[in-house]
């Protein structure tokens, strides 16, 4: 935030440019070796720690929006698969270089959320949400309905973005990516651009009467948002190989913001740090409770709830009040970095 | 004098020209020409689909405007209906089948009816008890928002729930009453479509009844006006608001047991019947619920006019591009919205 210390040495100059603590550097080191370690070492758990780190990157962009401009972006998910249809048929039809595709995704996508950014700027919480999610609704329908382009419910096949068949640099991939969507939503944050969109999530009426213009910077807002989606569902597209209509249902979209919220709102950080464990739970206590289908999306649905109720601030919240405050010198510097710490991991 | 006349007329005309009035002659007016030209069929279907949606819609504005709640998990209850619908009539149907002479030929769907609209309150009671008096007891700030949140994670856990407890198997029937189909003006109407018409009407007509003509309603009407007012004359707010939830759920649940002929019950029947809600609220502004019952038919007739013309799978389409229409250039509904609260909070 502003009142940071510039800090002296290169490892804090490092740790600054990529807005993490120490403990942040730590945690991602953690993830980094993970696929190496004993019980991460199967290729089944790879995979779930892949899909961790894809519901991580989501969270991030989507709590970008719901969390700072307050407007909770009910289609996300359908522009996630816009970018994923949009990857996968320039590489099977036009036969693009596959990163190029997933930019060209991010780049349809980023359209996509200029024309949502648009049609809700004259609307507030609940409405904007609403429209969101009409729009997702329509763009998910139309990609039901153009067989000839999508192939419709049958599933789309997408180019496989390596040709190996081990699922570990697939996960430095996400990781990576993981960890660029983190710095640049903190970096977007940390400028003048992020205390407006504060100052318009907060109360709108005021943001504009000290000078903001809401509509630059909830288009702006909107825009690296969805890029994200767009991205990332580039990602999820060439990684599963097969798409499906169903990916753009509302459904995924309130699993990315239950891990958003869960993590707390507003963090960025906070539905990257649960998103881990809760896809371990999930996914363990799916394979365990196999005989009775659909536990885990019920225990999920009560965690949402519960912590709507009872915690609102979510994971984060618990983290900066208990476990940040620490009196020790070396502990404060591991978790809160040289400046301070404000609001980073 | 006859251009006098004329004039007079005129002016008649364009004074009474709202864009309510308009929508109304318009609807009725694309509903003569369409079964002009596809049979009567199209008008029966309207008819008792918009018959349904009604049902559903007026306790979706009902929440809206008394509570202030987005209800996400409407659909939910659309479910709990088509299930105890279900669990109802299938013993009573086989008792039916070995005892053809008994008088529950006749009642039994009746029965099935009321055991729906019990269940369904009951559902909403604990509903409002466990989870929105609780969030109301914490926080009110930034209402709106955080109750639409919570009413996701409701509709994760009831949806899931289903499939825990029930399967995910279809649960139907084969239809509440045998015999011929009822002929009028050469149209076959199922015994089944009359009797959800029948029920649709009734309980559209008891309602607008009960929400205008008796003490208990204009209590409700008063604390969607003015919350704080209504407490100062003495209005048991809590008790008002718990009613008004169980209402607006028992309608839900009425709905989803007369349809259950046509939609049987699995896990997610209540989507559909949740989008149309949503599209007929925005329409008619939301928490209006007078206007929502004319909005029912509108997107009733547009649903059937584009699965008949264009096909069905685009019935999602049409209407979400009317409705992000609708949302750009009139915020407020076709009707208006009577709440001015929703749009503040």
């Amino acid at each position: 935030m502003n009142n940071t210390t510039r800090a002296n040495n290169p490892f804090d100059k490092f740790l600054d440019l990529t807005c993490l603590t120490p403990f942040g550097l730590l945690t991602i080191l953690i993830l980094a070796v993970l696929p190496f370690v004993p019980p991460f070492n199967h290729e089944y758990l790879i995979r779930w720690l892949i899909s961790a780190a894809l519901m991580a990157c989501l969270a991030i962009a989507f709590d970008f929006t719901a969390g700072l401009i307050n407007i909770v972006n009910f289609g996300y998910c359908a522009i996630m698969g816009l970018g994923a249809y949009t990857s996968a048929i320039m590489v099977s039809r036009l036969g693009c270089n596959i990163w190029l595709s997933m930019l060209i995704g991010g780049l349809l996508a980023a359209m996509a959320g200029v024309v949502i950014g648009v049609i809700t700027l004259r609307l507030r919480g609940i409405f904007a949400a609403c429209l969101a999610w009409f729009f997702g609704l329509a763009l998910m329908g139309t990609t039901i309905k153009l067989v000839w382009l999508t192939r419709g419910p049958m599933g789309l096949e997408a180019k496989r973005l390596m040709d190996t068949q081990s699922n570990v640099p697939y996960y430095y991939v996400i990781l990576l990516m993981m960890v660029a969507i983190y710095a640049i939503c903190r970096w977007v944050t940390r400028t003048k651009m992020g205390v407006a969109f504060k100052a318009i999530g907060q109360n709108m009426e005021a943001a504009r009467t000290s000078g903001i213009n809401p509509v630059l910077y909830r288009l702006a807002n909107f825009v690296l948002s969805c890029t994200i989606a767009g991205v990332v569902g580039g990602f999820y597209a060439h990684y599963y190989g097969i798409l499906t209509p169903d990916m753009m249902k509302t459904a995924k979209t309130v699993e990315v913001l239950a891990v958003a919220y869960i993590g707390g709102r507003g963090s960025l950080w906070g539905g990257a740090a649960i998103a881990f464990p809760l896809t371990f739970a999930m996914e363990l206590l799916r394979s365990s409770l196999s005989n009775l289908p659909g536990i885990n999306l019920v225990i999920y649905g009560i965690l949402l709830v519960t912590v709507m109720i009872y915690y609102p601030g979510g994971f984060a919240e618990f983290f900066d009040s208990h476990i940040r405050k620490t009196k020790g010198k070396v502990m404060g510097y591991i978790l809160n970095g040289a400046s301070g710490g404000n609001n980073t991991i | 004098m006859s251009q006098e006349l004329k004039n007079g007329l005129w002016a008649k005309i364009t004074r009474n020209m709202s864009l309510a009035n308009i929508s109304i002659i318009a609807t009725i007016l694309v509903a003569v020409l369409a079964t002009l030209d596809r049979g009567g069929y199209m008008l029966v279907n309207t008819l008792v689909e918009g018959g349904m949606i009604a049902l559903m819609s007026m306790g979706l504005a009902l929440t809206l405007g008394v509570l202030n709640i987005p209800m996400f998990a409407h659909g939910e209850f659309f479910m709990i209906g088509t299930l105890v619908g279900y669990y109802v009539f299938t013993p009573l149907s086989s008792y039916m089948t070995s005892h053809p002479e008994s008088y529950l030929v006749f009642w039994g769907p009746i029965i099935t009816i009321l055991a729906a609209a019990v269940a369904g309150a009951i559902a909403g009671v604990i509903v409002e008890l466990f989870i929105f008096r609780q969030l109301r007891k914490r926080s009110r700030e930034n209402w709106v928002m955080n109750s639409f949140l919570l009413t996701v994670g409701l509709s994760v856990v009831l949806i899931n729930g289903h499939q825990l407890f029930f399967g995910a198997d279809f649960k139907g029937i084969v239809g509440y009453y045998h015999g011929s189909p009822l002929t009028i003006l050469g149209v076959y109407i199922s015994r089944d479509r009359c009797f959800a018409s029948i029920v649709a009407v009734l309980v559209v007509a008891l309602f607008w009844y009960f929400i205008t003509h008796t003490r208990i309603g204009r209590a409700i009407r008063s604390v969607s006006q003015d919350e704080t007012g209504a407490l100062m004359v003495g209005i048991p707010i809590n008790a008002i608001l718990m009613l008004t939830m169980a209402l607006s759920c028992a309608l839900a649940a009425v709905a989803g047991a007369g349809l259950l002929f046509m939609y049987p019950s699995y896990p997610t029947v209540g989507l559909m019947p949740l989008y149309m809600a949503w599209f007929v609220v925005i329409l008619a502004g939301l928490g209006n619920v007078m206007g929502a019952v004319m909005c029912s038919f509108m997107v009733a007739l547009l649903r059937v006019l584009t699965i008949t013309y264009i096909g069905s799978g685009w019935d999602l389409v049409f209407p979400s591009i009317l409705i992000i229409l609708i949302l750009i250039f009139k915020p407020s509904g076709i009707f208006g919205t009577e709440v001015r609260g929703v749009l503040d909070k």
